[in-house]
């Protein structure tokens, strides 16, 4: 993290917009979409975006690499070349459609294309990316949508020129403050040497997606919540793209990865008396829209989020508890990532800002002996669902690649980007970004095994015998999770935070469990990963957005479910105001709530 | 930080909100015809003449239904029911695209309805109209199912009423701050129940054919090598404005707006930037520019460009005859005069009238005695040009009034909408918003008489003989502007035989409300109107201005590095 403050200000306010969803939500939803430089095709055709089988018949990658050989040979004649320049080219096809109690509220179609121009001046040693020049690299704009290579060359000459004119004056500044601060303790080079890839991804073959038809039913499921005046706020989005990233380097690199995506989240909201807000999201995903769930199993999805919101605005208050805990397979996931998993990413040890509590951990326990955790993006499915943080190369071009970076309880292995760090010189093709970022070691999909299982069934048992052997009155049974996020610098308290959804407490005296609402865990990292006990035996998955500083990218959490002997548990801060006054349109008189099942059909 | 979460939509931040009430608010919108009725019903009849008038139209009978719901039931321990509910609707049908080097680089359509609920808490002498007190925006459905549009106004307007509870007693609190004004300006002016249901407007836009248009206009930069960007854009937009009030009001609104923007710029040979972004801006589409003309315009810009380029700089400061082209005049009507016509009330405490310039110029003289200026809405065309400005009925349900802002030079009206100042204790129609925002007072069409005009050639006369006068071998004319009121195209006027020299990096110094009162001497007979985009569009009109001393200097801009390679040579 480059300004730690700025950055815990950023966590803090997305993790606060959760609490104060209320109607602005949908108002939030659609500026995210049209704040997007968005581009919509009249009519209804929705075509992948063209990814031709070969770089020779592909014009925008022949554009791209005309131009970055002319710039590499035009800027190779100035006293300052790059040693290194490369283009990203992006396209984006999306559709996007919300709808919220038997209603659509956007319904748009997107379509746009933006390059990245990656520049470093210098020598590898040492360049302009340097420290915290390293936004100094990259520059980013708008392409031209079509095959027009003229006019694309064109851009791409103009966002390069203004990158070289950012790159020169930052290295100045790098060599200056390099002169003038203490030396740094991990004195690797700042880009590492890396074969050239050649690469051109195969567009997968996919049903059309009939968007008439889904119309029809995100304004049928998203009707469903009409029976519930408690659930007052609730949307249904989907959101269907299909990409394609070029790339090529003055290296000699060209990746071609077309990608298909289909997001269905469903979100609902209620109150409690006491101002709480609460939150259920279910997303689905898969390549196409034909590969999400049925509308049935969707409905009966949304049946279960209603009624587990209707349980939680009469749980009671979670009260401060640290004793015996489990957390389900996709808590734990998220644990892991936030835990474990952003203090493996390679430019945190050597960044000295950041914490760096594994950075001298090489070679010693960090987990119990029978925990294994690698980070894999080459695999796409696991336990019948596809993971969100599947790639076949990373932003800079390198092969994704399977890393066991803790091996039974061993730390073994950090995820790498192309900046190398003390012993670590090689990108493991873990550098990744957001478009218009510069690219950092991040995760992909984390995977957690352990070889001291039990049935999943026999968790609950395992607790209540724990809970008893602590003496503690229950114990907590942490079932469905919304999120987390962690601090990683010094500037602050090494810290983490999980922010569950479904809170159970399971009582030693064999009384049923009870949920409760409001709780979220806390702790420090290393102490928390040394308590886990045992571990289920089914990996569950937590498909998610993890932003942090090259941006947003999708990841993937795997993980059984796991029992701590101590896990620690805090109020979360919630807002006061009250619940809506009146009741919901449909539920105007007391005891309209009863037949309001007939005044709420949606008409399809 | 890190975070890790699920794919949620609300999770988007709250930037991006502002971008997408920026670009509504950069869209536009075009006049209509409004009726008045029952100007003084009692308030039950009010609300039947109201719900008679939205008979048929899904959208506005949903408002009225919780807007009746609202006003009979909303009420909180401790907290007065609302006096006062508002709920304005503004369905926005967008296209917008821009190219670039001859190829389409962005292309959007956008059809969204924004709902702002304004709830007031109090009297209409104090209420909580203040801080998150002045509203809630929403989305709503762009179908007309009553249930699914009730909920998000139902959800919105609790939002509004709790938020203007703790807003009044906010500003009850802020007010102890200061000691009592022994003569208050009321919070909020009573206003004639409105019905005015007219026809919505729609979009008709042959979209291929323009995007084509895009291309050609920017395919142009192949022929001028000197020139290093090249963007054409356009945007179309539809409005419909829909407002209902608890006083009883009814309105409904249709416009559209088409402009196109052309843009260019290079460096000249020193590193200096140059720029030039002609626009056009019409409310009937067929008075865009045809292809033909557009690809005149473009060309007359990129010639321009060029030609700045090899123009001289100015170097030394020059104090005299400064004549403004009609279409320059209107930047500076728009900046120096438009702004402070405005009865905008300053912040609670704040003494002044308005936040304007001519806050306490009331009845003085603020232009010279030849010159007056009114903001006539009500007018819908000027000399065959549609008027973007122009409405007939406000974003507060008032009907729109010419209004003579300044009188033979003398400040004699502001122009508000429903929030009074001192001495305009009730709305004179200017009560205007964009799509989701609230309302303030605003221009409609701003127009410039004199009662000298005279020809433009005679003003340019006329500053040749000042100069000759005044012994100096040039005097200046500028034709365009850019932002800031910076010159884009400034020439030269030379005494001895009238030819005009174009010249570069110069800027106005002191041009301001002193100027435009003191060294105002002659106004042309060449009204140009000038339509503007904006929260809500305006119009201004002005005719040619000649200022009897104005300085021009040297700007003080930094000369750029030229580019560090050549432009990639073109392959067709």
């Amino acid at each position: 993290m480059k300004i730690s403050e700025s950055s815990a200000k950023r966590g803090n306010l997305c993790f606060r917009e959760k609490e104060f969803l209320r109607g602005a939500a949908c108002w939030i939803l659609v500026a995210q979409l049209a704040g997007l430089p968005i581009a919509s095709a009249a009519g209804d055709k929705f075509a992948p975006p063209a990814a031709p089988a070969s770089a020779a018949s592909d014009p925008v990658l022949k554009a791209m690499q005309n131009e970055i050989t002319r710039a590499s040979a035009e800027l190779g004649k100035t006293e300052q070349p790059p040693y290194y320049l490369s283009y990203t080219v992006y396209d984006q096809d999306f559709v996007v459609l919300v709808g919220a109690y038997g209603s659509l509220l956007t319904n748009t179609t997107a379509q746009r294309r933006f390059a990245d121009v990656n520049m470093r001046v210098g020598v590898p040693e040492l360049d302009n990316t340097h420290g915290q020049s390293r936004p100094s690299g990259v520059n980013s704009g708008s392409l031209p949508l079509g095959n027009d290579a003229d006019a694309i060359a064109r851009v791409l000459w103009e966002l390069t020129d203004r990158e070289y004119k950012r790159a020169v004056p930052s290295l100045l500044n790098v060599r200056t403050n390099t002169a003038v601060r203490a030396e740094e303790e991990d004195k690797s080079p700042d880009f590492s040497k890396e074969k050239p890839q050649t690469h051109i991804g195969e567009v997968e073959a996919a049903a059309p997606f009939e968007r008439a038809a889904w119309e029809g039913e995100i304004k049928r499921l998203s009707g469903v919540f009409r029976k519930y005046p408690e659930v007052y706020y609730a949307t249904v989005m989907i959101q269907v793209q299909r990409s394609n990233s070029r790339m090529v380097s003055s290296e000699g690199s060209a990746i071609v990865s077309p990608s298909a995506s289909t997001r269905l989240i469903m979100e609902a909201q209620t109150r409690a008396e006491d101002g709480m807000d609460l939150l259920r999201v279910e997303t689905f995903q898969a390549p196409a829209a034909s590969g999400l769930p049925s509308e049935a199993e969707l409905t009966g999805k949304i049946e279960k989020m209603a009624a587990d919101l209707s349980a939680l605005r009469k749980a009671p208050v979670a009260e401060p508890y640290d004793g015996p805990a489990v957390l389900s397979g996709r808590a734990a996931a998220v644990f892991f990532h936030e835990v474990l998993g952003h203090r493996l990413e390679g430019h945190r040890q050597r960044d000295e800002e950041e914490g760096q509590t594994f950075t001298k951990k090489i070679g010693q326990e960090v987990l119990p002996k029978f925990l294994s955790v690698i980070d894999d993006p080459t695999t796409h499915e696991m336990a019948g669902m596809k993971l969100a943080g599947a790639y076949d190369y990373d932003n800079e071009g390198e092969p994704a690649q399977r890393v066991e970076v803790i091996k039974n309880g061993v730390l073994e292995n950090f995820l790498m980007s192309r900046m190398p760090i003390k012993n670590f010189g090689q990108s493991n093709g873990h550098g990744r970004n957001q478009p218009g970022r510069m690219p950092t070691g991040r995760q992909g999909n984390l995977i957690v095994t352990s070889t001291k299982t039990v049935p999943e069934a026999e968790m609950r048992q395992k607790l209540m015998d724990e809970v008893k052997k602590q003496g503690k009155p229950y114990g907590l049974y942490f079932d469905d999770i919304q999120g987390g996020f962690t601090l990683t610098t010094r500037a602050l308290p090494q810290a983490f935070q999980v922010l569950p959804v479904l809170v159970y407490k399971v009582y030693a005296d064999g009384r049923p469990d009870e949920l409760v609402r409001g709780v979220d865990i806390v702790g420090t990292p290393l102490a928390a990963l040394t308590r886990i006990l045992t571990t289920g035996d089914q990996p569950r998955v937590f498909n998610g957005v993890c932003g942090a500083e090259s941006g947003q990218v999708p990841v993937a959490a795997v993980a059984p479910s796991m029992l701590f002997s101590e896990m620690e548990v805090q109020k979360r801060a919630h807002e006061h105001e009250r619940p809506p006054l009146l009741p919901p349109p449909g539920f105007e008189d007391a005891g309209a709530a009863k037949d309001a099942q007939t005044k709420a059909e949606v008409k399809p | 930080m890190k975070t890790l979460h699920r794919p949620s939509a609300s999770r988007a931040c709250k930037r991006l909100t502002g971008i997408v009430i920026a670009a509504l608010l950069a869209m536009n919108a075009a006049p209509s015809r409004a009726a008045t009725e029952g100007a003084k019903a009692a308030p039950d009849a009010a609300m039947v003449a109201a719900h008679a008038a939205a008979k048929g139209d899904g959208l506005l009978e949903a408002l009225l239904t919780e807007l009746d719901r609202s006003k009979a039931q909303l009420k909180m321990d401790q907290v007065q029911a609302p006096y006062y509910v508002e709920y304005r609707v503004s369905e926005v049908e967008d296209i917008g695209a821009e190219a670039a080097y001859g190829a389409l680089r962005e292309n959007q359509h956008v059809h969204v309805r924004v709902l702002r609920v304004v709830v007031r808490i109090g009297d209409y002498k104090q209420d909580s109209y203040f801080g998150r007190g002045q509203g809630e925006s929403s989305i709503l459905p762009l179908d007309n199912d009553p249930i699914a549009l009730r909920h998000q106004i139902w959800l919105a307007t609790d939002g509004a009423y709790k938020a203007a509870g703790q807003a009044l007693a906010e500003k009850q609190a802020a007010m102890k701050q200061f000691s009592v004004d022994p003569n208050p300006v009321d919070d909020f002016a009573k206003a004639p129940q409105m019905i005015a249901v007219e026809p919505t407007a729609s979009l008709k836009i042959d979209e291929a054919g323009w995007k084509k248009t895009l291309e050609d206009v920017t395919s142009l930069y192949k022929q001028y090598p000197d020139v290093q960007s090249v963007t054409a854009s356009a945007r179309f937009s539809a409005i419909n404005e829909y407002l209902v009030n608890s006083e009883g009001t009814v309105t409904r609104s249709g416009k559209t707006t088409y402009s196109v923007q052309l843009s260019s710029s290079t460096q000249a040979a020193d590193g200096m930037r140059l720029s030039r972004s002609p626009a056009f801006m019409v409310a009937r589409l067929e008075e865009l520019p045809t292809r033909d003309a557009l690809m005149g315009e473009a060309k007359k810009m990129l010639e321009t460009v060029v030609a700045l380029r090899q123009a001289p700089i100015v170097e030394e400061e020059y104090r005299g005859p400064v004549l403004f082209a009609a279409d320059a005049a209107d930047d500076i009507v728009a900046s120096l005069i438009g702004q402070n016509v405005l009865g905008q009330k300053p912040q609670l405490g704040k003494p002044n009238r308005t936040t304007g310039a001519f806050a306490t110029s009331y009845k003085a003289r603020v232009l010279p005695s030849f010159l007056s200026v009114v903001d006539d809405p009500t007018m819908k065309d000027f000399q065959g040009k549609s008027l973007v400005g122009s409405y007939a009925v406000d974003s507060e349900g008032v009907k729109a009034q010419a209004v003579n802002a300044i009188e033979s030079g003398m400040m004699a009206n502001y122009l508000i909408g429903r929030v009074p100042i001192r001495d305009f204790s009730t709305s004179n129609g200017h009560g205007r918003a964009g799509p989701g925002s609230f309302p303030g007072p605003s221009l409609g069409v701003l127009l410039v008489k004199s009662s000298e005009a005279q020809a433009p050639e005679v003003l340019k006369k006329k500053v040749i003989q000042m100069v000759t006068e005044q012994g100096k071998a040039y005097g200046y004319r500028v034709e365009t502007l850019g932002p800031g009121n910076s010159p884009r195209l400034l020439y030269r006027v030379y005494a001895k035989d009238g030819h005009e020299e174009l010249v570069r990096g110069a800027v106005f110094s002191e041009l301001d409300i002193r100027a435009i009162r003191n060294d105002l001497i002659a106004a042309g007979n060449d009204p140009l109107v000038s339509n503007r985009a904006g929260g809500a569009p305006t119009t201004i009109i002005s005719p040619s201005l000649l200022f009897g001393e104005l300085e021009v200097k040297r700007a003080d801009t930094s000369k750029d590095k030229l580019p560090d390679y050549p432009a990639p040579p073109l392959k067709k």
